[in-house]
């Protein structure tokens, strides 16, 4: 078996602690894992992308290739985008419906097309795709931090693969002790957000 | 006892030196090879530091590794690049207790200002042993093979590790550390360790230089002997006269690339530098020609170009001189792309993808929301225009000034540059007030030689230092300007005001959430004659936040539709994340999930239309 998951979003959502939490959970069940990370500069504000290679055999590469992962997770509607044709158009994506403008966008340079537009466009690319306002959620928990949380209850729901209470006891192990209480209510919240299939 | 942990490449070599018995590790952070430094913090015995620059890592390493212990300097490539002027003494002496150099590429500039490939300097320049891991897990187990080989050779061994191996994470199995490290000791031996001119009586009177450079030459087969032997390099069997070659992370894309292929080519993977001649040749016994793979330059294509025609050796060669693109990453599109065309019969199953037809946006990374940098670039930008300067800006946070919309800083090159570049343009006569950009991690890196240099000159240059009391952009390193060692002790703090004094600068300080302070001083600076300096000192808004301290009151920041014309002085000349421009209603709007209260663009706008 292999599962292949990449996370997309701007640098400071949170991309990394999910990472992690998927990872931990991954070798928990005696999987290999190889990942990559954007760390450094593009930290600030750029677009940063997390590759996760789970497998049962050998992984050689860090870096999942065009149209190779099974999961999409975007943190923001563009840099999901730009990072799509990573996922299989048979795979599972899920967003969460937050924009973030660039530079040139808020200087009337470039254009940050319409909501509309993007899902339609991830929507032809892959039928299999979950939208959750996981950043309004968090922002009304207390703090949009916890959006990476929100987002992990969603994605238990929606992918079997990842369980559940194991998921929630990486969440609570993974956060510094003040941000444990909410980190898991995010949690638990985010799971709500998906409807039972 | 061994223990299995899911980390990151940085920590694995960190590992591996800890194991290996490491004594001494000094570095200067850089992405990707910051971490490695920090990931060797807390273990007894083992002194781990920030230098001020890679050069005094190094040195430093060298002197405890004279004194029979092991040492580690840790950099990025630019870092080698100081380096190297040591490099070409050290190679000559030897070492001692091993010293395993750690010079960390990043092909395609992910987090650099430049690309290059240190393999080059370090093995063809200096004639040193280098290692190029494909994984975390190899990463480790090189650096401790690499400190036993430095001792049984005398020479400085060298892990050139690509960012996918830095920053890649993977489960590494973490074994005991040393309960003793051996003691340190120190004999003199001044035929090895006087790197001088001078004539040796044992060699009829030939120059050291000469002689050293002799036993140099003498240990290359000793390492050519070792690499054939050595477990990072083997052949994998395959069908066909193409054959590749993978060098490093080379290695995982071809790997990669067999899943897509009908048929498995022959294979060898290399991790060495010098390269296992014999293995070479047999690789190649039955093949017309082999493709290479490596990060970034066609190094290894150049020796087996040349090992080809010293043996007579008919076999094509190819790889990154042009068959593979010969600039930025690696990836498995140019890998599967160059196989197909290299041998056309083998078949390619890749999955197919739709493309988009969508416009995808390019985001560049700016400075933080709240930053201190944005006051005084601002300040900055007000003087730049009605005075028509100019500005040379430097490595660090302060250099998104110089993207769009700022763009402010006209020249960027590399640690410390800034201000001898802004010297230049002042003496070249152009007539026009000079700046300089720098922060004070890159100041103390080596931009306070510049500094120096201008006072001693008289140069009429202003040089504004960025004092955020720390090395922001790679995570907050403390440097000699934050008062505490890398360990979290306290210690002395560079003086700046008094630095500038001995050299009798004029200096300002100033509060860069003043704009206004700033600009008079920028303006007093520029009509003064001769070198001046203005010292911006905030801490880091970032890492001041991550503390709980506050350096500015937050408050909430409100825009007048009423009194906003649509002018965008805000965005252009501020270039808040916070801030858009709204083409509709030509007029901006202040976004409050993203506003963090700093109200620095209430002094930007003109109309007071921001309150």
């Amino acid at each position: 078996m292999k599962m292949d998951v990449v996370i997309t979003g701007v640098g400071g959502q949170g991309n990394i602690f999910a990472s992690l939490v998927i990872s931990q959970s991954a070798m928990n069940k005696n999987l290999n894992v190889l990942g990559a990370e954007t760390i450094g500069a593009a930290q600030r504000g750029g677009s940063v992308v997390s590759h996760i290679r789970i497998s049962d055999g050998t992984i050689y590469s860090p870096l999942i290739s065009r149209g190779q992962a099974d999961l999409l997770i975007g943190m923001e509607f563009v840099e999901m985008l730009r990072h799509i044709r990573l996922l299989n158009p048979k795979g599972t994506y899920l967003l969460n419906a937050m924009r973030i403008p660039t530079v040139l966008n808020n200087m009337g340079l470039d254009e940050y097309p319409a909501n509309e537009e993007i899902l339609e466009a991830a929507r032809k690319y892959c039928p299999n795709g979950y939208v959750i306002e996981a950043s309004a959620l968090a922002k009304k928990l207390g703090n949009i931090q916890m959006t990476n949380v929100v987002m992990l209850g969603a994605l238990v729901k929606i992918m079997p693969f990842f369980d559940y209470q194991e998921i929630k006891w990486l969440i609570n192990a993974n956060s510094p002790e003040r941000f444990k209480e909410p980190n898991v209510q995010g949690f638990e919240e985010g799971y709500e957000l998906i409807e039972n299939k | 006892m061994k223990e299995k942990r899911y980390v990151m490449g940085d920590t694995a070599i960190a590992r591996g030196a800890l194991e290996a018995g490491v004594r001494v590790v000094a570095g200067y952070p850089g992405t990707p090879a910051t971490e490695i430094v920090e990931e060797c913090l807390g273990v007894p015995g083992v002194h781990v530091e920030w230098a001020n620059n890679e050069k005094v890592a190094f040195e430093l390493c060298t002197g405890a590794s004279l004194c029979h212990v092991r040492a580690m300097p840790v950099m990025k490539h630019n870092g080698t690049n100081v380096v190297t002027d040591f490099l070409m003494h050290v190679n000559f002496t030897g070492i001692r207790g091993g010293l395993v150099l750690i010079s960390a590429d990043d092909p395609g500039g992910l987090s650099s200002q430049n690309e290059e490939d240190t393999r080059i300097l370090v093995h063809q320049y200096a004639h040193l042993p280098v290692f190029d891991p494909c994984s975390p897990q190899e990463a480790k187990a090189m650096v401790k093979e690499a400190f036993d080989l430095s001792e049984k050779t005398e020479l400085v061994f060298c892990l050139r590790p690509v960012t996918r191996v830095c920053h890649a994470r993977g489960i590494i199995e973490f074994e005991d550390l040393p309960k003793e490290l051996p003691a340190a000791h120190y004999e003199p031996d001044r035929e090895r360790f006087i790197m001088s001119g001078v004539e040796v009586p044992k060699f009829g009177g030939l120059k050291r230089p000469q002689i050293r450079h002799r036993w140099l030459n003498e240990k290359q087969p000793l390492l050519q002997e070792i690499m054939e032997e050595s477990p990072y390099n083997w052949i994998e069997k395959g069908k066909g006269k193409v054959g590749l070659v993978g060098c490093g992370m080379g290695y995982t894309l071809i790997k990669e690339a067999e899943q897509c292929l009908d048929q498995k080519l022959p294979l060898l993977k290399l991790g060495t530098l010098p390269l296992p001649r014999k293995k070479v040749r047999e690789f190649v016994k039955s093949l017309e020609k082999v493709v290479i793979y490596e990060e970034t330059e066609p190094f290894v294509e150049g020796l087996f170009k040349k090992i080809f025609h010293e043996e007579k050796i008919e076999v094509e060669v190819l790889g990154r001189s042009g068959f593979v693109p010969s600039d930025g990453e690696l990836n498995l599109q140019m890998v599967l792309e160059t196989i197909q065309k290299a041998a056309p019969g083998v078949k390619v199953n890749q999955p197919e993808v739709p493309t988009l037809d969508i416009h995808i946006p390019i985001r560049t990374r700016t400075q933080c929301v709240g930053c201190n940098y944005r006051g005084i670039l601002n300040a900055l930008k007000q003087t730049v225009r009605k005075y028509k300067g100019i500005v040379a800006g430097d490595i660090g946070c302060h250099d998104a000034g110089s993207f769009r919309p700022i763009e402010l800083q006209s020249t960027i090159y590399c640690m410390g540059s800034s201000v001898p570049m802004a010297s230049g343009m002042a003496l070249a006569g152009i007539n026009r007030p000079v700046f300089a950009f720098i922060g004070d991690s890159t100041f103390y890196h080596n931009g306070i030689l510049g500094l120096m240099n201008a006072a001693t000159n008289k140069i009429n240059v202003n040089v504004i230092l960025g004092e955020n009391t720390v090395t922001a952009m790679t995570g907050f390193q403390p440097h000699p300007g934050t008062g505490v060692t890398l360990a979290g002790e306290k210690t002395t703090k560079v003086d700046v005001p008094k630095l500038a004094q001995s050299m009798g600068i004029s200096y300002r300080v100033v509060n860069p959430y003043d704009i206004k302070q700033c600009r008079e001083a920028l303006e007093a600076a520029v009509k003064e004659e001769g070198p001046s300096l203005i010292v911006s000192s905030m801490p880091c808004y970032l890492l001041s936040t991550r503390r709980g301290q506050k350096v500015f009151e937050p408050r909430e920041v409100v825009l007048n539709p009423e009194r906003c014309n649509g002018c965008m002085i805000c965005i252009n000349d501020f270039g808040c994340p916070a801030i858009s421009f709204n083409k509709q209603e030509k007029k901006v709007s202040i976004d409050p999930m993203i506003c963090v209260g700093c109200a620095l663009c209430v002094d930007v706008c003109k109309r007071g239309a921001i309150l």
